[in-house]
């Protein structure tokens, strides 16, 4: 036989929560898939547009400042430096003065010999063309050159820091075109004033790289750990966005370029909130999943319970046919296919039963059968012991015992055969009993004497018949020796129950002995007493179980056989 | 029932096989971006189409167009690049950009083709496979002066009859693109520049900014002519637009009128003045054919096409470098010749 596999309410439950929790997991696993990435796209793209935003709040701040640049340059080219040089000072003085963010405008020519402008500072004088914003435009003629060195104003009355935006320029003078170089200095501020207006999230900030990656500005305010932390990765981020985390917070860089300029501009936002998103999205789902498995356990719990629990009750009460016990009803309720299952079991039980009882009832009547045959057989050797003993009687002229013993044995058989009844009064057995002790005693001539004893109650009582003589005739057989021999019989009821006493004198019978003749009365061997056998499969038979014969022995005195027939045995009170 | 399991195996790792293979294959044809600084000008639209019809089957370009937004273009490299791409050709809308956009293919390792807008010599030199396929700026100044000096004789000391008031010099009026414009700039210093190195002594009535559109050209060329109709003598423009935009108030003011009755009109005309621009557009040829502007000089943007389009084909292993018909200068450079373009006369 296979080993047996896990129960059907087992199986239903684990198919069905696996079931569940694949498909549970699956669902919250891509939602949450799908869900990060879109949080990820949606506030990457805010903190593109963020950029944006900004870089084109410095574009145009940065294109006003070349139209003013422009227009000057215009006007440097179309008004004549030498003959209208004060309109042409007026000129640069009221743009300057226009724009409160501009410091200073000035224009110098190739050799950085002030043409027009406010008066440089001393010191710097005779510097300027050594001086960075002046050689790069210079040299690089066709475009703006934004510095931001970090070094206050050249006018010598101005010192606040500020951004050199320089280009070269044609201007016109004294009739004549000539290249110079015409510097626009802006108030650093400006840019912080820009920058102030953006919204980076908590920790996020902006950083302006030059072409050599140098660090222009950082907006952040105080002593600067986050700029220590972005400026590495902003400086090898060129164009584009970039995820990092900088103080455990995550952040997005997006470089961008910044018009007019080989600049770059990179905003560091805070994207924390993904990740706050994300933690309760997951809580949420962590949530649902454990309520959805927690119901869905439940459901299966009780169709397991229901699919299984008739099955169980079947297999509980198939269990206790199989140990014997066909009393128990066959009551199934559930599933209908259980149900339809255990009617058909149970009408099977049924039939099993009534073939079982049939069997047992024809058993029993051929072994009726075969015992009134036995009961009614006299032991032959009796039969021609006791002939032969009359004979011998005969022959001796003792003509009394002769009728004395031709009376019993014509007693004995008139008893024996009883008008065919089965259960006979007390008495008639104790009377036949001692017709069989009358002849066996004048055959053995006074070997062994006999008392009878029987409680007059009992005397009408019915008993089977024929079953004290074979007990007599073991007890003649085993305790008569040469010596004197007593067989003692009585019949008393005791509580609920008749008892026949047999006891004979003698060496009595050794433990081992009784334990083999209670085997051999049970249905073992038939050697070597058939009588006593005999009586008690008749007794067994028609009395059941409460009947019984017990064997008790004293050594080298007696041996009594008690026979046990209960009163209120149905078969005992009817004939 | 085994022989079916072993057939539908083979099946499936045959279609695995097959999917990979087409997945290598669409690897194999190699992403190209064409990103372009606008799409309406109408110049870059058809620059755009000849590099499509150019490139034909060796490659297709994807073409993003930035709408003149640095900020756009930015963007739409940064997604293209993240899709590894073989090759870039950009037209970048701020050439100073190109500073980041360089180093940003450097640090990707993919080559860049820029046209149109010129890098820094410094920010090319940042990355060895980047290069720039464009005409010199200045060219196109040097041959404007030149067709100009053609006219008026080829003499400075001897101008012809187009010295219309004949004191040896050419008064002229200037129409610049864009104020602070790269082009404009070189544009119109190149071609004061040849003037002046040629010995020809041009005077600026007057130096216009018309930012490269007709009809601003046409609007200023309206109190232009009230100052100076009687002395001007030659109007240089930065492009065609602006040159025929100036043209039209020309005409509204009287200018070019069939004085000697031959039934056209020409040169020969004396209310005729020369108009120069520069680029080659369609309606400027058509002008220089009816006898109104006199020349331009042509971007030959269908050999700068040929050129990307080739050093493309050599970036991508298409194309043995040796037989290059456009092999890059220093290599870096493509550099294409402007074309003087004036009516056979």
């Amino acid at each position: 036989m296979r080993k047996p596999s896990i129960s059907i309410g087992l199986n239903i439950f684990i198919a069905t929560m696996g079931i569940v929790s694949v498909i549970l997991l699956l669902t919250s696993l891509v939602f949450l898939a799908v869900f990060s990435q879109t949080l990820d796209d949606v506030v990457e793209s805010q903190s593109r547009e963020i950029n944006k935003q900004i870089v084109m709040n410095f574009e145009g701040y940065i294109n006003s400042v070349i139209e003013t640049a422009n227009y000057i340059q215009f006007a440097s080219f179309n008004l004549d430096a030498k003959d209208d040089a004060a309109r042409l000072t007026e000129l640069y003085r009221t743009n300057a003065d226009m724009k409160k963010d501009v410091v200073a405008i000035f224009l110098f020519d190739t050799n950085g010999q002030p043409l027009i402008g406010p008066m440089l500072d001393f010191a710097l004088a005779d510097s300027v063309a050594s001086l960075p914003w002046f050689s790069l435009a210079r040299d690089l003629k066709e475009i703006f050159h934004f510095s931001a060195t970090g070094k206050s104003s050249i006018a010598g009355d101005r010192d606040e820091g500020v951004i050199s935006v320089s280009k070269s320029i044609e201007y016109t003078m004294n009739g004549l075109v000539s290249d110079g170089v015409l510097l626009i200095e802006l108030n650093d501020g400006s840019i912080t004033d820009l920058a102030r207006k953006t919204n980076l999230g908590e920790g996020g900030h902006l950083l302006i790289l030059d072409d050599r990656d140098s660090l222009l500005y950082s907006s952040e305010t105080g002593p600067g750990p986050m700029t220590a932390a972005s400026y590495p990765l902003a400086r090898s981020l060129y164009l584009g966005g970039l995820r990092a985390e900088i103080d455990r917070t995550d952040m997005y860089l997006y470089a961008n370029t910044l018009l007019h300029t080989r600049w770059r501009i990179v905003t560091v936002s805070n994207v924390d909130e993904i990740n706050g998103a994300m933690r309760r999205l997951s809580g949420i789902l962590v949530a649902i999943f454990a309520v959805a498995v927690a119901v869905s356990a439940a459901v299966a719990g009780i169709i397991s319970l229901r699919v299984s629990r008739p099955v169980t009750q079947l297999r509980r009460v198939m269990r206790r046919i199989e140990e014997g016990d066909f009393s128990v009803p066959v009551e199934v309720s559930g599933q209908k296919e259980i149900v339809l299952l255990a009617h058909s079991f149970s009408s099977m039980v049924q039939k099993i039963q009534e073939l079982m009882a049939r069997l047992v009832a024809e058993q029993r009547e051929k072994r009726k059968t075969e015992l009134r045959a036995l009961q009614n057989q006299i032991n032959p050797h009796f039969l021609y012991n006791t002939l032969d003993s009359i004979v011998w009687l005969a022959e001796n002229q003792r003509t009394d015992d002769v009728i004395t013993t031709v009376v019993a044995l014509a007693r004995l058989f008139r008893i024996s055969i009883s008008k065919g009844e089965n259960f006979i009064p007390v008495q008639d057995e104790i009377a036949h009993v001692r017709n069989y002790l009358t002849i066996q005693t004048i055959r053995y001539q006074g070997k062994f004497t006999y008392e009878l004893e029987l409680q007059p109650a009992m005397a009408d009582l019915k008993v089977m018949k024929l079953i004290l003589q074979p007990l007599v005739e073991n007890a003649i057989q085993h305790g008569v020796g040469d010596a004197d021999g007593h067989i003692a019989i009585s019949g008393s009821i005791n509580g609920d129950s008749m008892e026949f006493r047999v006891s004979n004198t003698g060496y009595g019978i050794p433990d081992s002995k009784i334990a083999e003749m209670y085997e051999t009365m049970r249905g073992g061997a038939e050697h070597p007493s058939v009588g006593m056998r005999n009586v008690y499969q008749r007794l067994k038979l028609y009395y059941g179980e409460q009947s019984d014969i017990t064997i008790s022995s004293v050594q080298d005195e007696s041996t009594t056989i008690t026979i046990y027939i209960p009163l209120d045995s149905q078969e005992g009170r009817q004939p | 029932m085994k022989s079916i399991r072993a057939r539908s195996a083979t099946m499936i790792l045959a279609g695995i096989c097959a999917w990979l293979s087409a997945t290598a294959c669409s690897r194999e044809e190699s992403t190209v971006g064409l990103f372009l600084y606008n799409e309406a000008d109408p110049y870059i639209r058809e620059f755009a189409k000849q590099i499509m019809s150019e490139s034909g089957t060796t490659f297709t370009p994807v073409q993003y167009d930035a709408g003149n937004s640095q900020l756009i273009q930015n963007e739409q490299l940064e997604s293209m690049l993240a899709k590894q791409p073989a090759l870039v050709i950009i037209n970048p809308v701020d050439r100073l950009s190109s500073h980041s956009i360089v180093r940003k293919l450097q640090a990707a390792g993919i080559p860049g083709i820029f046209f149109n807008r010129e890098p820094l010599a410094a920010d090319l030199a940042l990355w060895e496979k980047s290069y720039y396929v464009g005409a010199r700026a200045e060219q196109s100044g040097q041959l404007q002066a030149q067709l100009v000096m053609q006219l008026f004789g080829g003499d400075p000391v001897n101008l012809n009859g187009y010295d219309r008031n004949g004191d040896g010099r050419i008064q002229a009026i200037i129409l610049k693109g864009e104020q602070g414009h790269q082009d404009a700039e070189i544009r119109t210093r190149e071609v004061l520049r040849s003037f002046e190195s040629a010995g020809f002594f041009v005077e600026v009535l007057a130096l216009e900014i018309a930012n490269w559109n007709r009809d601003e050209a046409y609007a200023k060329m309206e109190y232009l002519l009230r100052d100076y109709r009687r002395r001007v003598e030659l109007v240089v423009s930065n492009n065609d637009a602006m040159a025929l935009g100036a043209i039209s108030m020309m005409r509204q003011a009287g200018m070019f009128q069939d004085t000697n009755h031959n039934g056209r009109i020409d040169r020969a005309d004396e209310l005729w003045i020369p108009v120069v621009g520069i680029d080659g557009l369609q309606e400027a040829e058509e002008s220089i054919a009816e006898g109104y502007l006199y020349g331009t000089v042509k971007n030959d943007s269908l050999s700068m096409a040929k050129a990307i389009v080739e050093l493309s084909g050599i970036l991508l292993g298409h194309i043995d470098p040796a037989t290059a018909k456009f092999p890059p200068e220093d290599g870096t450079y493509v550099w294409i010749d402007y074309r003087p373009f004036i009516s056979k006369e």
